[in-house]
C-alpha cells in the first residue's frame, strides 16, 4: 500500500516534468516526419520509417530513464524530502521500490504513447496493413530500459546525479556491446589478460545488445530462430537483472545514514 | 508508564576521509523524556541536536548506545504511526498544493480519503492556510511552508511530536500561534520534543530542557530549577549607614542610592535576619523579589564557559 502511494506520487511528479513531454512530443513529430520521406522506393520507405521510429523511441526512452533514474533517490536526499517521508510509517525498501515503480510506470506511459503513434504511422504508410509486430520491438526496448533504470536506481542510492549519469551510461554502453565483448572474449588472437577482461565485462554487465531486435523487425527477411524462446529468455533475464539490482539497492539503502 | 523518549549512551561518530580520527556528532547521550512533557532540546549549531533527532527517527544509525521511543526501539515502524516530525526548514514536493501534500502524507499513515477530507480542512484551518489550500507549495512563503509542516505533524494525532525549529521564519503572529498550539498539545496530553534556538519560546512552553554542546550533554533539568539564580533582591528605604555596614558583613551586595537600599543576597543566607535588621533601624521594606536568570543568560553563560 505504502509502495503504491509512493509510486503514484513519483508518477504524478514525473508527469509534471515538462522536459519529458517535450521529448515525447518531439519524438512523435519526428516519427510523423519520417512518413513524409518520398525519395525512396515504397519498400525502402517502410524500412527507413521502422528503423528511425524504433531508434528514436529507444533513444528517447533511454533519455527518459536516465533523467528519472539518476535523480530518483539522490534528489530526495538532497532536497531533504526523504526525512519527512521516512519519519512516517514507511519502510526504506517500500520507499525505494515505490520510487522505482513510479519511474517505470512513467516510462511505460511514455513508451506506449510513442509506440502507438509509431505503429499508427507505419500502418497508415503500409496501406492500413496493421504492423503490431513492431510492438515487440518497443516491448524489448522497455525491458532493456528496465535494466538501465535499475542500474540508475542502484547508483542513485549512493552517488550524486552527475556521477550516476556517467556510471549508468557506461554500463549501458558496455551492455549494448555485449555481442562485441563476447566475441572479443573468445577471439583467438587476444592475450589472456584481454580475454579475462572482456569475459568479466561481458558477464558483469547486463547483455543489453540482446534487446535490440530492430533488424528482424525492419528487414522482413531476417528471422530469429525460435522467436518466442528468444523473447521469453531475454525477458526473464531482464526481470532477474532488475530483481538483483533492486535487492542490492535495498541492502545499500537500508544501511545508509540519511 | 514508559518514557516517551529514552536514550542510553547514544553515540554517533562519522569517519571522514580527510581525518584519521572519527568525528563525534553525539557522544554518550543519556536522556529521558516523560509522556505529556514538553521537553526543550537546546544547543548551538553543531551541538548534535539534529543528529540525535535523526537517530530517534531511525534516519541515522547510532554508532553505539540505544534509543527508545514510547518504549520501543527508535525507528520501529509501528511506533512511527504514533509520532510525528517537523524537520528544520521543511522541504516538500513544491509542485503539490497544500491540500495535496497533506493528503499524500495522510495516505502514508494509511488514512482513508474520507477521513482525510475532513482532517485536511480542519488542519488547514488550524494553521491558517485554508484559503491558500489550492496554491502550489512553490508559491508559499517560508512561514507558510513552516505552517504546512506543522499541519502534517498533526495528521496522525500523534502521541509524540518531534519539532526541529518549528518557529523558524514565522512572523510574530504565527510565532505566537505555534507557541499556543504547542501548549494546547500539552493540554491534550501529548509529548513534545522541541529543538529550538528561540530560547524565549522554550522558556515559555517547556517543562524541562537539555543543553547540548559539541555532541555532549551539558545540563538537563526542570526549567524552574535551572533558571532560579538563588538570589533574592530586597529593596528598603530609610536605612542608616550603621545598618548598611552591618548588612555588608554577610550579604552579597548592598547599594544605597537616592534613599533606597538595594540588598542582593543568596537564598541560602538568612533573609529574615536582613528584614530584622531593617526593622530594628526603623527602615521600610519596599519589596522582596527572588531573582531569576533568563534561559538565554544561562545558555550563553554555559556555552561560553565550556568553549573557554
Amino acid at each position: 500500500m505504502t509502495t503504491f502511494v509512493i509510486a503514484r506520487n513519483t508518477f504524478g511528479e514525473a508527469l509534471r516534468k515538462r522536459i519529458l513531454w517535450i521529448f515525447v512530443i518531439m519524438t512523435i513529430a519526428l516519427i510523423a516526419l519520417t512518413v513524409s520521406f518520398s525519395q525512396f522506393t515504397f519498400r525502402e520507405q517502410l524500412i527507413v520509417i521502422r528503423s528511425l521510429g524504433l531508434g528514436l523511441i529507444a533513444m528517447v526512452g533511454l533519455l527518459i530513464v536516465l533523467m528519472l533514474g539518476i535523480n530518483l533517490m539522490s534528489v530526495e536526499i538532497e532536497r531533504r524530502t526523504i526525512y519527512t517521508i521516512l519519519s512516517k510509517p514507511v519502510r526504506r525498501h517500500e520507499f525505494l521500490l515505490g520510487k522505482f515503480f513510479g519511474a517505470m510506470l512513467t516510462l511505460i506511459v511514455n513508451l506506449s504513447l510513442m509506440s502507438l503513434v509509431f505503429v499508427a504511422m507505419v500502418t497508415w504508410k503500409n496501406n492500413w496493413h496493421l504492423e503490431l509486430n513492431l510492438l515487440k520491438g518497443t516491448m524489448m526496448i522497455f525491458f532493456e530500459l528496465l535494466i538501465v533504470g535499475s542500474v540508475a536506481m542502484l547508483f542513485s542510492v549512493f552517488t550524486t546525479p552527475v556521477v550516476n549519469f556517467f556510471l549508468t551510461s557506461a554500463v549501458f554502453i558496455v551492455g549494448s556491446l555485449s555481442d562485441y565483448t563476447q566475441s572479443m572474449a573468445s577471439a583467438e588472437n587476444q592475450s589472456i589478460g584481454a580475454k579475462i577482461c572482456y569475459t568479466v565485462l561481458h558477464w558483469a554487465t547486463p547483455q543489453l545488445g540482446n534487446y535490440n531486435i530492430q533488424n528482424p523487425l525492419i528487414h522482413p527477411n531476417a528471422v530469429i530462430t525460435s522467436e518466442l524462446r528468444y523473447y521469453v529468455i531475454n525477458i526473464i533475464q531482464a526481470l532477474m537483472w532488475t530483481a538483483i539490482l533492486l535487492i542490492i539497492s535495498v541492502l545499500v539503502f537500508e544501511k545508509r545514514d540519511m | 508508564m514508559a518514557a516517551a523518549v529514552k536514550t542510553e549512551g547514544l553515540t554517533k561518530t562519522y569517519k571522514l576521509l580527510t581525518r584519521r580520527e572519527p568525528v563525534s556528532a553525539v557522544s554518550n547521550l543519556s536522556i529521558e523524556v516523560s509522556e505529556g512533557e514538553i521537553f526543550g532540546f537546546l544547543g548551538p549549531n553543531g551541538a548534535g541536536k539534529t543528529t540525535t533527532i535523526k537517530m530517534l527517527l531511525g534516519l541515522v544509525y547510532p554508532s553505539s548506545g540505544n534509543a527508545w521511543i514510547l518504549g520501543k526501539p527508535a525507528g520501529d515502524i509501528e511506533i512511527k504511526r504514533q509520532i510525528s516530525y517537523l524537520p528544520e526548514t521543511p522541504y516538500f514536493y513544491d509542485y503539490m498544493t497544500g491540500a495535496e501534500i497533506l493528503r499524500f502524507y495522510g495516505r502514508l499513515f494509511g488514512l482513508s480519503d474520507s477521513v482525510l477530507n475532513t482532517k485536511i480542512v480542519e488542519l488547514l484551518k488550524i494553521v491558517g492556510l485554508y484559503t491558500d489550500r489550492n496554491k502550489t507549495l512553490n508559491q508559499y512563503s517560508k512561514g507558510m511552508l513552516q505552517r504546512i509542516g506543522i499541519a502534517q505533524t498533526l495528521l496522525n494525532d500523534p502521541k509524540l511530536l518531534i519539532l526541529d525549529e518549528p518557529t523558524t521564519g514565522l512572523d510574530p503572529l504565527a510565532h505566537s500561534d505555534i507557541r499556543n498550539l504547542i501548549l494546547k498539545l500539552k493540554e491534550q496530553g501529548k509529548t513534545v520534543f522541541l529543538s529550538s534556538h528561540q530560547l524565549s519560546d522554550v522558556e515559555m512552553v517547556c517543562d524541562r530542557v537539555a543543553i547540548m554542546n559539541r555532541g555532549k550533554l551539558l545540563k538537563i533539568g526542570h526549567l524552574s530549577d535551572m533558571l532560579s539564580a538563588g538570589h533574592v533582591e530586597i529593596v528598603a528605604s530609610e536605612i542608616d549607614d550603621v545598618t548598611v555596614n552591618k548588612l555588608r558583613e554577610y550579604v552579597h551586595s548592598v547599594d544605597k542610592t537616592e534613599g533606597y537600599c538595594v540588598i542582593s543576597q543568596s537564598e541560602g543566607e538568612c533573609v529574615n535576619k536582613t528584614i530584622d535588621l531593617i526593622r530594628q533601624c526603623k527602615g521600610q521594606v519596599v519589596s522582596i523579589v527572588p531573582q531569576r536568570h533568563t534561559l538565554e543568560d544561562l545558555f550563553v553563560e554555559m556555552i561560553r564557559e565550556v568553549n573557554k
